[in-house]
């Protein structure tokens, strides 16, 4: 108990930091949505003289995309790439820092278990990402609710908004996995920065290829937006996919850490 | 001289995963080029008279992807994207790794002014960044060129790696800039990333919206854009001098401060 609110008070500044700088991703880009969806509606003026048939295809991507949840799930791209960097960074430095700071020793001469240490750092982060989702869903929904231009399913909405927790908890997982692995981090922000840029690209390649096989690859894409709007539901097979990984890294993070040299001063 | 080959040894690692990276990225993001069919005339008609803000989200801004240079131009934000984030860290740490490793004391007790010091920093950073440049020059021209059917790409190309340059040399004097002001140095990789990450979302945002055309000298991943770069086949003069301003005005202050910093051992 006493590590988990110590954790929690190291890292209290920067949730708050990552909780506000999502809030303001939010606000800022759902402030335009009023003129953007002006922009699509004279577009869609513009469509009228073309063929029909192109007319169908895009006008129908348009359709979609000029609604208040086509609109979100683009900005909610960028949301999930600064949330999974968040998530990523907090994974690698909640283990990591022992070993940086040279307090493993301090740490780990307390009459507690591994075991023990690292459910109180992983309960840890994940209440402060669970604070961030929050302070986002609440902005979110009072920003949706003010820029609106026409109704939408609320239910979807929050679909399409959760699965940011989702995201950011598979990056925890593999956060605190490559953490386990590779004690000897110095600069935490690098390697998330790296991997989860990677990631990002890969799943931009993806949905801008619209290639199946590539988005096995990246979390980014595992949670279709678009499908999400249609069908009200995930795809199953990529939920197993999340399960799975979280699963697995949380495991084999814990079978490590029980085992592990810990490098001290 | 001596610090010069220490850092190029200490960075070399991780500028061969950072070429293998950019290299991977040219090389899988136009192989998913080979898959994709032109869009036609009607298409392009189509696009130009679509809202910028529409062809953003739509993600194709103004590209004709039925050539392999319009391709490129799509994949050029990212390799901008990682093109920054290794120029960004690496200014960033090359400063802030002494105090962070307590080396500080040690490497500031030779018989070497801090000039020296910082200049010896600046010009390993810089061979490091224009070896990623290089990089990615020579991969692009490879592998666009096997793409490209009897376009002419070499120019162009060139042109795009030269902007990536300027925009790698702001964000490196930016890492150090940090660095050297900001008292906590093991939080200086932080705040510069944290920069980088809000003026790349700013960019995003602006393309958003026309009104807010104004910020955009505030981002630097406004100032060489593939679209207008190709278009016109030059950089714009005026965004060149504003680089040039922002960097001299932060490599003075990287000197400035650095000359005076109380450094924490």
């Amino acid at each position: 108990m006493n590590m988990y609110v110590h954790e929690l008070k190291a890292y209290r500044k920067s949730t708050m930091i990552w909780t506000i700088t999502l809030m303001a991703i939010v606000i800022l880009f759902l402030l335009l949505f009023p003129s953007f969806s002006r922009d699509a509606e004279q577009f869609m003026k513009v469509l009228e003289g073309f063929p029909e048939e192109l007319k169908k295809a895009l006008g129908l991507t348009i359709d979609t995309l000029a609604t208040i949840l086509g609109f979100f799930s683009y900005a909610f791209l960028y949301i999930k790439l600064s949330g999974a960097i968040q998530a990523m960074n907090l994974g690698l430095s909640v283990v990591s820092k022992e070993t940086r700071d040279k307090t493993a020793d301090f740490l780990f001469t307390k009459p507690v278990t591994r075991v023990q240490v690292m459910t109180s750092k992983l309960l840890a982060a994940i209440t402060s990402l669970l604070v961030t989702n929050i302070g986002f869903l609440v902005t979110l929904f009072i920003m949706v609710s003010i820029v609106k231009t026409q109704d939408y399913s609320m239910k979807a909405l929050f679909m399409i908004a959760i699965t940011l927790l989702f995201l950011q908890m598979i990056f925890l997982g593999l956060g605190i996995l490559i953490a386990v692995l590779f004690p000897r981090i110095k600069s935490v922000i690098s390697v998330s920065l790296g991997t989860v840029f990677a990631f990002f690209m890969i799943g931009m390649i993806s949905s801008s290829t619209d290639d199946e096989g590539l988005r096995f690859l990246t979390p980014f894409n595992y949670f279709n937006d678009q499908y999400i709007i249609k069908n009200l539901n995930y795809e199953t097979e990529f939920i197993w996919i999340s399960m799975a990984i979280i699963i697995v890294t949380v495991f084999a993070s814990y079978s490590i850490y029980r085992k592990r040299d810990i490098h001290s001063v | 001289m001596n610090i010069i080959t220490r850092e190029m040894k200490a960075n070399l690692k991780s500028l061969i995963i950072w070429s293998i990276g950019v290299l991977f990225m040219v090389g899988a993001g136009m192989g998913k080029y080979a898959g994709m069919g032109g869009s036609g005339e009607t298409m392009n008609e189509l696009m130009a008279e679509m809202p910028e803000s529409l062809q953003a989200i739509m993600g194709t801004a103004g590209f004709d992807l039925s050539k392999a240079m319009g391709f490129y131009g799509l994949l050029y934000l990212y390799l901008i994207v990682m093109a920054t984030i290794h120029a960004v860290m690496l200014g960033a740490n090359i400063i802030a790794k002494e105090e962070r490793d307590k080396t500080v004391e040690f490497l500031l007790v030779k018989p070497i002014s801090r000039v020296k010091v910082i200049s010896f920093k600046l010009v390993a950073s810089l061979l490091n960044v224009l070896v990623f440049n290089l990089v990615t020059l020579a991969s692009s021209i490879i592998i666009v060129g096997r793409y490209a059917e009897g376009e002419k790409v070499v120019g162009d190309i060139v042109l795009l790696m030269v902007g990536m340059f300027c925009l790698q040399i702001i964000f490196l004097v930016i890492g150090t800039a940090i660095a050297v002001v900001y008292k906590n140095a093991k939080k200086a990789g932080a705040v510069s990333t944290g920069i980088l990450l809000i003026t790349f979302l700013l960019a995003i945002i602006i393309n958003l919206d026309q009104r807010l055309a104004a910020l955009r000298y505030i981002t630097p991943f406004k100032y060489f854009e593939a679209e207008p770069i190709l278009n016109t086949s030059s950089l714009d003069p005026f965004y060149l001098g504003l680089s040039l301003i922002i960097v001299v005005v932060l490599t003075f202050t990287t000197y400035h401060y650095y000359k005076k910093k109380d450094l924490h051992l």
